[in-house]
């Protein structure tokens, strides 16, 4: 038990600690880029140009239809494969990795931004048609509009939303271990594996997926405060 | 063409290369699981260690090869052989049909072979026999060992576990009565309480019941069994493409298995001889 904690040569502790360091850094990475997805297949779902529609339709669709190990085979091998198929063109037949980090956080980001667009739209569609009315008699125009009005108040509707994209995010990070980066999941069933101590590595893991849960929690409390200066909480009475 | 290949690569972020020119083996990536002791895993200070890995460095020292680990989660472990990520899987994996319609394999390196197993007080526990039986020797000792075999089974009672390799050699070169088990366990279980007088199993998992309190009568008798339906044992997954390199680890294997090499890797990780 002891070797399962302690650091150093003789214990698991650094290398789980490891594992929760990527676990962290993969899911920080596909939360920002599934945000950026997001707000750019937003605007596309809420354009009034069809092509734009038909676009973020069919990205939204297949990603949250499809199982994510799916996606994550898909651009792992896949993506892999397709590199070097257009390396071939241009007379290169070496191999050519994905580095895991990058393909892991293309995978993830990519599911992220397919429930981070759903939830800004949303956000978007819920702001009242008269903000937008007010700004525009106001001289605002385009970009200004919407950093100045409409950007605060997306930002107070999404982020509960945005809150539980960032669950599923950290949780699917856990598929990526097909890719050999080394986060939580796979540290433990390597540990597991070398020392038949499943048990206790997977409790660790827990632990571990628990206190980055509750940390962000935290840092997500903070933040729907911060946008809703100025709002009285609703509570159900 | 230099310059094209430049301008592509620095175009995909952080992409890594590795050229593997065709024909020169002098580097070859090892993909293994590092999960999976003791074959392959991991120690507590992060380095791949265990018998195949033992095995691996004195392969390539035979090939004057330079040879790097790769760690891949068994997911997916194949497909990345193929797609080049390495170039040999040493990963405990076995050989078997449905495997060799994607990859090919050296020659095996190891081989957990089936045995009998029986209860102390039969009189089967004092049959002697050679100690291995490769089936896809067809020379007149593996059929003197399979009738001398047969001889000591008559009218015994054979357990084995349905749909096994096990089943399939029992069916093809024995005619003793055949008792066939959905799961090992109730077998285990049968053979103890002396419902069936032998049964036929892997080694492994009959060696975890003998370390039980149930299992604690039961005995080893005959020839490790290996070979035609059993299939080969475990060896490194190669490309298709790559003879050349099959070649190579067919002959070190060879080698290896002749002076001794991995019957003492075998011995020093298993305590038991698992050379082919």
């Amino acid at each position: 038990m002891l070797e399962a904690i302690s650091f150093g040569d003789t214990g698991w502790g650094d290398e789980m600690l490891m594992g929760a360091f990527w676990t962290v850094a993969v899911s920080i990475s596909s939360i920002l880029l599934g945000l950026v997805i997001g707000i750019i297949f937003a605007g596309f779902k809420l354009s009034s140009i069809k092509v734009l529609n038909l676009i973020a339709e069919f990205y939204t669709t297949i990603i949250r239809g499809v199982p994510e190990l799916l996606v994550i085979y898909l651009l792992f091998f896949g993506g892999g494969g397709a590199v070097m198929y257009v390396a071939k063109i241009f007379g290169y037949y070496g191999y050519i990795e994905l580095q895991p980090f990058v393909i892991g956080t293309l995978a993830v980001g990519a599911i992220s931004g397919a429930y981070s667009t759903e939830v800004i739209r949303g956000a978007v569609n819920a702001i009242p048609r008269s903000q937008f009315e007010t700004g525009s008699a106001l001289g605002l125009k385009g970009f200004r509009l919407y950093q100045k009005i409409i950007f605060p108040q997306v930002a107070r509707l999404a982020l509960p939303g945005i809150g539980n994209v960032w669950q599923i995010t950290l949780k699917d990070t856990a598929l990526i271990s097909v890719t050999g980066l080394v986060e939580i999941m796979r540290q433990s069933r390597i540990a597991s594996g070398s020392t038949h101590e499943p048990f206790i590595f997977y409790t660790i893991a827990i632990v571990l997926y628990l206190i980055i849960t509750r940390v962000s929690n935290i840092v997500f409390d903070k933040a729907e405060t911060r946008y809703s200066r100025g709002f009285v909480k609703r509570k159900i009475t | 063409m230099k310059k094209i290949n430049l301008i592509f690569i620095s175009l995909i972020l952080a992409v890594s290369s590795t050229i593997a020119i065709a024909g020169d083996w002098s580097k070859i990536r090892i993909g293994t699981e590092g999960a999976y002791e003791p074959w392959n895993f991991t120690d507590s200070a992060g380095n791949i260690v265990g018998a195949e890995i033992d095995l691996a460095n004195d392969l390539c020292k035979r090939m004057n090869a330079e040879c790097t680990f790769v760690q891949q989660d068994w997911d997916g472990i194949i497909p990345a052989l193929t797609q080049g990520k390495y170039d040999v899987i040493m990963a405990g994996m076995s050989v078997t049909d449905e495997r060799k319609k994607t990859i090919s394999f050296s020659k095996a390196y190891m081989t957990e072979p089936a045995r009998f197993f029986t209860l102390n007080s039969s009189p089967l526990s004092t049959f002697s026999s050679a100690k291995n039986l490769n089936l896809d020797d067809d020379g007149s000792a593996t059929a003197g060992t399979i009738s001398s075999l047969n001889n000591a089974l008559k009218g015994a009672k054979l357990g084995v576990t349905v749909a096994t390799i096990h089943e399939d050699f029992a069916n093809t070169y024995l005619d003793t009565d055949l008792k066939i088990y959905p799961t090992q366990d109730e077998m285990n279980l049968d053979l103890a309480a002396g419902r069936i007088d032998a049964m036929l199993c892997d080694v492994g998992t009959a060696e975890a019941f003998m370390g039980t309190a149930g299992g604690a009568n039961v005995v080893t008798f005959g020839p490790n069994v290996f070979g035609g339906p059993l299939g080969e044992g475990v060896g490194a997954g190669i490309r298709q493409s790559d003879k050349e390199l099959k070649a190579m680890f067919d002959q070190a294997i060879a080698d290896a298995a002749a002076d001794g090499t991995i019957t003492k890797i075998s011995m020093q990780w298993f305590g038991k001889d698992l050379a082919p």
